[in-house]
């Protein structure tokens, strides 16, 4: 199965055209923060709305790095990751005060305070002008627009280069989290998540945990930040708001929380929505009046978050797990999707 | 122990990734053309010589806080270019549109540009700060653009061609204008968008400042798509300003000017170009629809406009517009920015003709055709432009006008062709 | 002085509106225990909705006013038949993603049906204003600050003297207790979304009122109530209204006290620092208490 997916993976840019190509690159970036964002809200069990914060940090730190002092890609790719993880072990803290909706609101304080930053910060930022961000460029590989690397007949452009890079770090992204979930940490993570209370009283070091679970989470953000604003070579503060958030939230939710394959699988569906509802036939065309594209992309993505939850909260892991057990005839429990339970202290009955 | 084979095993895979593939990348010609000559035509992106036929893109701001100005320009596009082909086109080539939509945001305007570059002959491209995002690209691709946009930059970019008097000359001349070119020295603040638009309007004030000396009401700045002000305004009222210059997009010159009039602050206002829209004073632009709120408190404002009015007798170039207008766009309002619009289809039109006749539509036949096209009379509609090798602003004269809520297209023309000397000490801008 | 005076009445205005909507949040929270962060597009609903009503189609404004409201209620009671019902057995964190992802799907109707350029919003006191020393009193804001009060004092007398405020009481403290005491708990929530959408209409009345107007930007004014209903704690309606004048007040004396070297629009994060200070104190807001736990 394994092996499918990744020559499925490798083959695939041969097969679409540019603009398709250009939206699967952004979803394996994507993905990559969504990994991050899975561990600490799917594994831990820690609702943070303020992801899109992290990838900002990261973003900035490739920019000012790369662009700004002209280090390569192998340096500032890292310390975008390094950079992030950093804030993150100072927003862990945090969490460890507070619990279930409050948390998810002060993270959503941290994403207009970052805004604010970056915003005000325009020598790093460029303002609300926004900044141009560095192409990577690795040793000989040069991944600005309109440069191709020839293979001996094949040609693999920007766009493919960036999908490349991104799929090896998603890769590594997905096998560490899919590792850690196996170790210590991440039974204790789960542990964290099913009860908190239970978990301390079980000897886990329940702050330690948080911090290491917000610190990987935004480091992996961090990198996915990097690589985001260096594909879109342009990017202004704004890009790194709440809608951002959610979009990732929305990615491992419908994906399936907490499952290895549904941060990818998640953000195929929602960072690949745009580009498909804009190929409907019914549109009218762009600037006539009447319901923009934009306008009805939002609408549908709204609704198919309404969808999605109203009628399968395990999420796309989940419907796969059905459909398997109902060919199968029995229940394999092999990947069993966990139940959200992200508990508010208020649920619990005094 | 599978703690450290959790970081090893990502580690080797991107390793041997890496190494495995040896060679590095080179540069791509990736030129859309279906080229080859025509008679004695040389094609290039976004042409095909054996459909006679150009392709013109056009990002602009369909939605998002310019979306007000952005519409009637793409109207005024669109219709100018299908009065063009029914026309017979130029010299039996037909022109084509594509019109996307960047939401007068900077990184969508990049990522659109990225998209369409190599289907295009030349290019529209709507908002200071959204033009600039690609500007390194165009230079780059050497594209020919009209940008709706009158930041004083442009002047100094070959492939841009900017069809009016940039703002910062503008603002410096209206400046001059309200101070009896120094005489009076009233404090005269100014409020502007925090971005490339609002940095020119900066620019003219700061010029004009040094020039003629009158006092500082304070600089205050914000973000596109703003709407609440308290803050601003109070410094400016703080201040003492009698007269606050305002570079804004319309739909923050309406909370501006209103939360001043609710805050009791009453300055002259003086608002660049595209801080007014005919919205603003009645509730979809005509004279006698009901007037907003905020209709009272923008009377007497002085505005730099950059084109006649609606239908003016004075300007021969008008009737095509209207016309053109009631034909094929006759559901768009009547507006100033459809008419700039036109006016600048009349540019690429005539720069194209050049490039034809010179028998070169490859991009660099494009530029030659544009630096070399010297003087260009659009009939009123705008003061006429000039564009050479030089370079440099194709116009400094402004058009000075006041708001009155009794004239249809509420702006009373007070100054038709205002110049100064400070106008003359600002360069292009940096 | 005159320049605090005038910050000061501003602050209460916008401080009433946001306790409005406040208390829209805590309605819907005490209930149901969702926060319902489809708010922000319910206030945009609402301001459209009287905008349409009021100047396209000639209703006159105290019957549009009313009309918006109870058309927003039936929305809001309608949504929670139709989605909220099906779901009601699962986790807090679902149901906060669906009223997230039903906010994005009305925001965004809104704008495909009524555009992104300002509207009229049709209301009488339009721009008028009194003068009292040197401070200029704008009659919208006048009666933003009238109407919360009316409104508030209604709650608090459905919530302490009517049946259905006390099975509201009752449902918020213990939905299983209550239900199976033969309380309709279903009407309950019914009647608790159907405020939060009457809520919502009437906040978003006073935001687009002068000089501010019917336009996409003032959904945005629902995450700025956030730091309203966590200082007062997520379930008490006092706490909304003390939390939303506290914010109002912040934001207004930041805007015109601020120094520039904290950056320009200081005053749209102030309110969440002080949030955050505050939580890091009190964790469950300056109201709120720590629930018991039973492992």
């Amino acid at each position: 199965m394994l092996a499918v997916v990744v020559v499925f993976a490798i083959v695939l840019p041969f097969a679409l055209n540019a603009a398709q190509l250009a939206t699967a690159t952004f979803v394996v970036i994507a993905a990559i923060g969504a990994t991050g964002l899975n561990v600490v809200t799917g594994y831990a069990g820690q609702i943070s709305l303020g992801h899109a914060a992290f990838l900002g940090v990261g973003a900035y730190t490739g920019a000012v790095l790369g662009a700004d002092h002209g280090v390569t890609a192998f340096i500032w790719i890292p310390a975008a990751g390094v950079v992030a993880a950093l804030l993150g072990a100072v927003v862990g803290p945090v969490a460890l005060r507070l619990r279930g909706l409050y948390l998810a609101i002060v993270t959503l304080g941290l994403i207009f305070i970052a805004q604010h930053v970056f915003f005000n910060l325009d020598g790093l930022t460029g303002g609300p002008q926004g900044r141009a961000f560095p192409a990577v460029q690795l040793a000989s590989f040069d991944f600005s627009p309109g440069q191709v690397l020839d293979l001996g007949g094949i040609t693999i452009d920007s766009s493919g280069l960036y999908y490349f890079l991104g799929l090896i770090l998603l890769a590594a992204a997905t096998a560490f989290a899919w590792n850690l979930r196996r170790t210590r940490s991440g039974r204790a993570m789960v542990a964290l998540r099913e009860r908190e209370a239970a978990a301390a009283v079980m000897g886990i070091n329940v702050g330690r945990l948080k911090v290491t679970a917000f610190v990987v989470s935004s480091a992996m953000a961090g990198v996915s930040g990097a690589l985001y604003g260096s594909y879109l070579s342009f990017a202004q503060p704004d890009q790194w708001s709440l809608l951002l958030s959610i979009q990732f939230i929305a990615a491992i939710i419908v994906g399936g929380l907490g499952t290895t394959a549904g941060p990818v699988l998640g953000c195929a569906v929602v960072f690949a929505l745009p580009s498909l509802l804009k190929q409907l036939p019914f549109l009218p065309e762009e600037g006539s009046g009447g319901l923009s594209a934009g306008d009805l992309t939002s609408i549908t993505y709204g609704l198919l978050i309404v969808a999605f939850l109203t009628l399968e909260p395990r999420g796309l892991v989940g419907i796969a797990n059905r459909l398997r057990r109902t060919g199968n005839g029995s229940d394999v429990g092999s990947s069993v999707t966990p139940k959200l339970t992200v508990t508010t202290p208020e649920e619990a009955h005094p | 122990m599978r703690r450290l084979l959790s970081l090893t095993t990502p580690l080797a895979v991107i390793g041997t990734s890496l190494i495995l593939v040896a060679c590095g990348t080179g540069d791509s010609n990736d030129n859309n053309s279906s080229g080859g000559k025509s008679g004695t035509v040389t094609g290039g992106p976004g042409v095909d010589v054996a459909a006679k036929t150009i392709r013109i893109g056009d990002i602009n701001a369909l939605t998002g806080p310019a979306s007000a100005l952005g519409k009637p320009v793409a109207a005024g596009h669109r219709a100018f270019f299908k009065a063009l082909n029914a026309k017979g086109g130029i010299d039996g080539w037909q022109v084509r549109l594509t019109i996307k939509d960047s939401g007068y945001a900077p990184q969508q305007h990049v990522q659109l540009y990225r998209a369409i570059r190599n289907d295009v002959a030349l290019l529209n491209s709507f908002g200071s700060p959204t033009t600039k995002a690609i500007q390194a690209l165009l230079d780059k691709d050497k594209l020919v653009t009209t940008p709706a946009s009158f930041d004083s930059i442009w002047g100094d970019d070959p492939v841009i061609a900017p069809v009016g008097t940039p703002y910062s000359y503008d603002i410096a001349n209206v400046l001059d204008y309200y101070t009896h070119s120094g005489k009076d020295k009233p404090k005269i603040g100014i409020i502007y968008q925090n971005d490339e638009y609002g940095q020119d309007g900066l620019r003219g004030y700061v010029a004009a400042k040094k020039a003629l000396g009158f006092g500082d009401g304070g600089k205050q700045t914000f973000k596109a798509g703003d709407t609440e002000f308290t803050a601003q305004i109070q410094k400016l009222k703080a201040a003492g300003a009698k007269a606050v210059v305002v570079v804004a997009l319309p739909s923050s010159t309406g909370p501006i000017v209103g939360t001043g009039a609710a805050l009791g602050f009453k300055p002259q206002w003086i608002l660049q170009g595209p801080a007014f829209l005919e919205q603003l004073i009645t509730k979809d632009g005509s004279l006698d629809a009901k007037p907003t709120p905020v209709a009272g408190a923008l009377k007497g404002a002085l505005v730099t406009s950059f084109s006649a009015a609606w239908g003016d007798p004075k300007a021969p170039g008008m009737k095509g517009v209207v016309a053109a207008h009631d034909v094929y766009e006759a559901g768009a309002p009547p507006s100033i920015y459809f008419a700039l619009a036109y006016a600048a289809g009349e540019v690429q039109a005539a720069i194209l003709k050049k490039a034809i006749e010179d028998g070169d539509l490859s991009r660099a036949g494009i530029l030659k055709a544009k630096e070399n096209l010297g003087k260009v009379d659009l009939g009123g509609v705008s003061p006429s432009l000039e564009y050479t090798p030089k370079g440099g602003p194709p116009s400094t004269k402004s058009l000075i006008t006041r708001i009155d809520p009794s004239v249809d297209g509420f702006l009373k023309p007070v100054e038709a062709s205002y110049g100064s000397k400070v106008a003359d000490t600002l360069g292009t801008g940096k | 002085m005159t320049q605090f005076l005038q910050l000061l009445f501003q602050g209460v205005a916008l401080g009433a509106t946001y306790a409005l909507i406040a208390l829209g949040f805590v309605v819907v929270y005490r209930a149901s225990g969702v926060i319902n962060f489809a708010q922000g597009a319910m206030l945009l609903a609402g301001a459209y909705t009287i905008s349409w009503l009021a100047t396209d189609v000639g209703v006159p404004f105290l019957p549009a006013v009313l009309a918006a409201v109870a058309l927003l209620a039936l929305a809001g009671a309608g949504f929670q038949i139709a989605v909220l019902r099906r779901v009601s057995g699962e986790p807090t964190f679902v149901l906060v993603m669906i009223t997230i992802g039903a906010g994005i799907a009305v925001t965004s109707l809104m704008e495909a049906l009524f555009g992104t350029d300002p509207r009229l919003l049709g209301d009488p006191w339009g721009s008028t204003s009194f003068a009292v020393g040197d401070v200029t009193i704008n009659w919208v804001k006048v009666w933003g600050i009238v109407v919360t009060c009316a409104a508030l004092a209604a709650y608090f007398c459905f919530d302490r003297y009517t049946r259905w405020g006390l099975a509201t009481q009752a449902t918020a403290e213990d939905e299983e207790a209550t239900l199976s005491l033969g309380v309709p708990v279903r009407r309950v929530h019914l009647i608790t979304w159907a405020m939060a959408g009457a809520l919502a209409t009437l906040g978003g009345l006073f935001l687009a009122g002068f000089p501010a107007s019917p336009q996409p930007s003032i959904g945005d004014a629902a995450l700025r109530a956030f730091p309203a209903i966590v200082l007062g704690g997520l379930r008490s309606p006092t706490g909304a209204v003390v939390g939303g004048l506290v914010i109002g007040l912040t934001e207004v004396m930041t805007s015109g006290y601020a120094p520039s070297s904290l950056g320009d629009n200081f005053y749209a994060v102030a309110p969440y620092i002080a949030m955050i200070l505050i939580l890091l104190v009190r964790p469950y807001g300056l109201f709120g208490r720590a629930p018991a736990e039973r492992l």
